[in-house]
């Protein structure tokens, strides 16, 4: 089995395109250079209502991206909306942080927008933040509107 | 009439069944001699230059244009909401998740899988098979196989090719000819497309794909009828059902991975 | 007969329900050339790739050598290969390879021998079939002949025990016919090794044959020496070594009557 030498060194630039590309794919296309391969700690959040809120949105804290929605289920006992929290561990929060649910632009995605508080101690993997904020549905604000101005 | 009718789909369903069965037979024929691969390297290297190499230029160029339309269509859409800085995370994700993985796996096909079904087709019809089993040599192991892994091995290195290039040609036609902000291109997209869960996941078809492109090539080849209208039939069906078992699988990865 | 290399029993074996053998008893003797004939249709080429292990029979035995071939394992199967070579009819050579290739590739396979070693087995077998000088063509560039010398260096190239001819003289202008003719023959005295001939050219087949065998409808009609067969009696054998168009194998192949079939058939 006798190869060319072209055969090969093309194979090889073959091979080596592809691997350049994955890595431009994920450092520049994706956010892996954000993070992702960095550890990460985990709070949760308990809302009265998401809104639109889904999973994999953006957590930040005064508008800078500090980590991501990675999970929301139901929680029977409290009747409300139990929202966790995956956080960059540079990022540490007081324990009385507060969490609202805001709206990017007029029709954009929900986020959650964490403000700080002014505690000593900050909050660690399975803690909760106790101050939330639920999402504006615009039925309810309409609704409320609409019950005011009828009632003068 | 409906007997009939019963009856002809009774065959075809029995049909369908025995293929399925053939061909999962032939692939654990293909699987059990791979080992043999790992003291014929350069057989491999052969064939990822046949199948792989030689089908980068219209991969590089389809990429391109793909790229370039996205961009213009993208545009027409996206500036009545003067939302034309999205325009990246509209190229890239489209790109990465579905027009990358499904239209390299169909180019694919058409330019490798075809060659491949008539090469093993040939070989059949010429007796070369016939001829390396009576010098002891299992053509499974000396032909199938290499092709076989070759295949799955270039088609993820064309997709992130394919990827690249479109990406790179739709920035171009954005931020060059459409005046879309160069900034607000790369940081959206980089805000959205996500290395797990995009570009992982768009990986994950392409490799499928590749097993499912180059296991049907190989597969009509290695059955065709030896005659050159059996060649030329097995050429068309590698085709055909490399295009319909590509787009039904997307559908079916894309509703696991993405659905919700 | 003793000093049999190859033993047939009761062989049965039929293919999209037409039976083609029906109960063949053959023996093929050690060291000697051995044809196989029999009119188009009836399976020559078949008995070949059964004794190759390439098909599986319904019912009967091949023993070649105490291995009965159709219940060997895969592995078994390849390594008693190496030990046979095969010329087929199409010559079959690799496309992708030149001529020297075509002839290392057993070796390349199965040995890891230095290329000097190499180079001197495959000069040495193309130089027995006298194409040393086209060792660097592609197979696209030889004639028909030159395609089939070339084969037949790629089979001999591992001194098989067991040499198997495939209608080794279809389709070759008689110089190169008397070539081939003469090489069989060579070969078989100088290696030693044990020829299998199938094919329907009788006077060749007739002039270098230690043996022949007459497969006719699905079982062995009539064997003996090229001597004890044309002093046969036999009118079926007579029709067969002299090639009359009509006897007891008729020209027609089983059909109504003629004019019957004019009234009756619609196209």
């Amino acid at each position: 089995m006798r190869l060319s030498k072209k055969t090969e060194i093309m194979v090889g630039i073959f091979v080596l395109l592809g691997a350049i590309s994955v890595i431009l794919l994920a450092l520049n296309v994706s956010n892996l250079s954000n993070f992702s391969a960095e550890k990460t700690y985990q709070i949760k959040a308990y809302f009265d209502n998401i809104g639109g809120l889904r999973t994999r949105a953006k957590v930040s804290m005064s508008g800078v991206k500090i980590g991501r929605v990675s999970h929301i289920t139901y929680h029977p006992e409290r009747g409300q909306a139990e929202v966790t929290l995956t956080l960059n561990p540079k990022f540490k929060l007081s324990t009385d942080t507060q969490a609202s649910i805001y709206t990017a632009g007029l029709l954009g995605e929900q986020y959650i927008s964490l403000e700080p508080g002014a505690e000593d101690d900050v909050l660690t993997t399975g803690n909760i933040i106790t101050l939330t904020q639920s999402a504006m549905v615009l039925e309810e604000i309409i609704g409320k509107v609409m019950v005011n101005l009828t009632s003068k | 009439m409906i007997l009939d009718w019963l009856q002809n789909m009774g065959k075809s369903s029995l049909n369908f069944f025995r293929k399925i069965g053939q061909f999962s037979l032939f692939l654990f024929h293909l699987l059990s001699g791979l080992n043999y691969l790992f003291f014929r390297p350069r057989l491999l290297i052969k064939e990822i230059y046949s199948v792989g190499v030689l089908s980068l230029l219209i991969i590089i160029f389809s990429g391109l244009f793909v790229g370039m339309v996205l961009s213009l269509l993208g545009y027409v859409t996206l500036v009545d909401f003067g939302a034309e800085g999205s325009l990246g995370v509209l190229v890239s994700l489209s790109l990465v998740r579905e027009l990358g993985p499904v239209l390299t796996a169909l180019l694919f096909s058409g330019r490798a899988g075809s060659a491949l079904t008539a090469e093993i087709g040939l070989m059949k019809a010429t007796e070369q098979l016939a001829s390396m089993e009576m010098m002891a040599v299992d053509p499974m192991k000396r032909i199938i196989a290499p092709r076989f892994i070759a295949g799955i091995f270039s088609l993820p290195i064309l997709t992130a090719i394919f990827i690249l290039v479109g990406i790179y040609s739709s920035f171009l036609v954005g931020s060059l000819w459409l005046g879309v902000d160069e900034g607000s291109f790369w940081s959206q997209m980089q805000s959205k497309v996500e290395f797990q869960h995009d570009l992982v996941n768009g990986f994950i078809k392409s490799f499928v794909f590749g097993i499912v492109v180059t296991g049907i090539a190989v597969f009509q080849g290695y059955t065709a009828t030896p005659t050159s209208a059996g060649v030329s039939e097995a050429t068309t069906r590698s085709v055909v059902h490399s295009a319909l078992a590509i787009l039904g699988l997307d559908f079916i990865l894309t509703s696991i991975m993405f659905g919700l | 007969m003793p000093n049999a290399l190859i033993h047939i029993t009761d062989l049965y074996f039929s293919r999209a329900n037409r039976e083609i053998f029906s109960g063949i008893n053959l023996e093929i003797p050690k060291g000697k050339i051995t044809a196989i004939m029999g009119p188009s249709g009836t399976g020559k080429t078949t008995l070949l790739r059964l004794m190759g292990g390439q098909l599986i029979p319904d019912r009967g035995d091949i023993i070649i050598e105490e291995h009965s071939i159709p219940s060997l394992n895969n592995k078994a199967l390849y390594k008693i290969r190496q030990r046979m070579g095969m010329l087929f009819q199409s010559g079959a050579l690799l496309t992708d390879l030149n001529v020297f290739e075509n002839i290392a590739f057993p070796i390349r396979e199965h040995y890891d021998f230095p290329e000097t070693m190499i180079r001197d087995l495959v000069l040495m077998k193309l130089e027995i079939v006298g194409l040393r000088g086209a060792y660097r063509l592609m197979p696209s560039e030889l004639s028909g002949g030159m395609a089939r010398r070339v084969a037949l260096a790629r089979a001999i190239v591992l001194d098989p025990v067991l040499m198997m001819y495939d209608e080794p003289f279809t389709g070759l202008d008689p110089i190169t016919l008397g070539t081939i003719v003469t090489l069989i023959k060579d070969l078989n005295q100088a290696l030693g090794m044990t020829s299998v001939v199938v094919s329907h050219d009788v006077k060749e087949i007739l002039s270098i044959a230690d043996h022949v065998f007459i497969l006719a409808e699905g079982v062995v009609a009539a064997s003996g020496s090229p001597d004890e067969l044309k002093a046969s009696d036999s009118e079926w054998v007579q029709q067969f070594l002299h090639g009359l168009p009509d006897g007891p194998v008729p020209f027609h192949y089983p059909a109504p009557d003629y004019l019957q079939s004019l009234r009756d058939m619609t196209p």
